[in-house]
């Protein structure tokens, strides 16, 4: 694979991904409050 | 059902139904073909924009029009700016149940080529012969169009809280821990590198193409579950101080992330067992041809594939069943909006669907003209609903629905602009591109045919007879779902 598609990859990744797990922990947060 | 038991119980309760509502079978078996046709990584820079620009704005207002009205797609519109334009939201409601009605086939077919995995195998034909063995047959598909719709209802019979909030919280983490499965088995293949090439290199040309754009469009918008009435339905049970904007990008980032693992999973697959050539063909068989036919025969070259293969019809069949126990309930709550108790309902719309999906399921035409015509409806219920916002004022709508005061992340501006602005451009466009389709490229020679499967003719053939039904019976409608004075 290309230096564009791992970078592409890394970034498409991290964002979906990073951001689901990120609101995920952000509900279990506010889900103790 | 009791009052009680008329709402969400939790946040986690929330979320994860609504993440089953979106996650269906459009994520694991259309994505990664259509990914993959259309420049990978490029296809993805769009596939990302049109999540906040269609279906985080309208999972926003669903969620709004259904807490606010207390009424899902049959009365919501309707409450919320006057009876005469109730046949907006109704229309959004009845396009979804007329998906509904052809999905708990596809759903059966999903559960029967599980068990045919697990019971040892598919009776020694090839894949193409036990596909067109079962989609011919009269009654196999009907059966399990049945059990399908048997085990949705009995869900939904069951309310809220012990019927779908459970049944979600069981379904949706074990679909994901079945897909980081199937992505992690995938990924260590041989050459599944040559997998990850085709779903993430961009080719950069590709961003100047209409069709990657409007093809990342349909399948946000269709993925999502965006403009489908399920979230509105969703939304009358939320608790008047539950807040729903940071569930809204949870589901849409959710629904993203299990079409990446899938993407993953079914791409490194492909092209760690075919050449080249082949995996291309396999690609562009459709999402039929590539579930069912291509990737068990795919499965069985690869160690420990009859396992992996069961697993991965297991997640196909706990996808699609999460979102057909949503489309139940939005099917129920029309019901029960009109006037109907729910025990009456549940049973009503199991007869109507099972009835009206026969069809779908004995003839796989029918089906792909269902999937066709109301697939594309949806287009139509997104742009009703971002009508129905604008004639409220998509400020004010903004304001006093969304930004309520237990909104600890309220919606910017830019939701306004994209209600207001980008989503009727975005109807226009993907219309006008689906239409040119229609008529250069499906079917040339009969596009004007309400008969033929994939003609222009059929599109508006049986929508423009739908809201011709719902405009005469508007003035009844409106008045049993207590819709407000004129509008």
């Amino acid at each position: 694979m290309s230096a564009s598609g791992w970078i592409m990859m890394t970034v498409v990744l991290v964002l979906v991904w990073g951001g689901f797990v990120y609101l995920l922990l952000e509900t279990a947060k506010h889900d103790r409050d | 059902m009791s009052e009680r038991n008329d709402q969400f119980s939790t946040r986690w309760g929330i979320l994860l139904a609504a993440i089953g509502m979106a996650v269906g079978t459009g994520n694991i078996w259309r994505f990664p073909r259509v990914a993959a046709a259309n420049g990978g990584g490029s296809f993805l820079i769009a596939w990302l924009v049109f999540m906040f620009a269609w279906s985080v704005p309208l999972v926003l207002s669903e969620f709004a029009l259904g807490k606010h009205t207390r009424r899902g797609p049959a009365g919501a519109v309707g409450h919320l700016i006057g009876g005469r334009y109730n046949w907006l939201g109704a229309f959004v409601g009845l396009c979804t149940c007329f998906i509904m009605f052809y999905y708990s086939v596809v759903t059966g077919w999903c559960i029967k080529y599980f068990f045919a995995t697990v019971s040892g195998g598919f009776g020694g034909v090839d894949q193409q012969t036990y596909w067109e063995n079962l989609t011919t047959s009269n009654y196999q598909p009907v059966l399990f169009h049945f059990l399908a719709l048997v085990i949705g209802c009995f869900i939904i019979s069951r309310g809220v809280v012990k019927g779908i909030e459970r049944t979600n919280r069981f379904l949706i983490p074990i679909l994901f821990v079945l897909l980081v499965v199937a992505a992690i088995r995938a990924v260590t293949l041989p050459n599944a590198i040559s997998g990850l090439a085709f779903l993430f290199t961009p080719e950069w040309n590709q961003l100047l193409s209409h069709k990657v754009w409007l093809e990342a469009l349909s399948q946000s918008a269709w993925s999502v579950g965006a403009a489908w009435g399920l979230v509105m339905t969703y939304g009358v049970y939320l608790k008047k101080k539950d807040a729903f904007v940071r569930t809204s990008y949870t589901v849409a980032f959710g629904d993203y992330s299990a079409s990446l693992l899938a993407g993953i999973a079914i791409m490194c697959t492909v092209y760690a067992v075919l050449p080249q050539a082949q995996a291309e063909l396999a690609l562009q068989s459709g999402n039929e041809g590539l579930t069912f036919i291509w990737l068990p025969q795919l499965f069985q070259q690869i160690p420990a594939g009859q396992l992996f293969l069961a697993l991965f019809f297991l997640a196909l069949s706990f996808a699609a069943m999460s979102s057909l126990i949503a489309m139940i309930e939005m099917a129920t709550r029309i019901g029960v909006d009109l006037g109907m108790t729910r025990e009456k309902a549940v049973p009503l719309v199991g007869v109507t669907a099972f009835v009206l999906g026969l069809p779908s399921a004995w003839k796989l035409g029918f089906f792909q003209n269902q999937d066709w015509v109301w697939g594309l409806g949806l287009i139509v219920s997104g742009l009703f609903i971002s009508l129905a916002v604008i004639k409220y004022g998509a400020g004010r709508f903004r304001d006093e629905l969304i930004n309520t005061e237990d909104e600890r992340h309220p919606a910017g501006r830019w939701y306004v602009f994209v209600i207001k602005y980008v989503i009727p451009i975005e109807f226009l466009a993907l219309m006008i591109w689906w239409f040119y389709q229609a008529v250069a490229v499906y079917d040339p020679e009969g596009w004007w045919n309400p008969f033929h499967t994939l003609s222009l003719g059929t599109t508006l053939g049986q929508w423009l007879l739908l809201i011709a039904v719902l405009v005469l019976l508007n003035r009844w409608w409106a008045a049993r779902v207590g819709a407000k004075e004129g509008g």
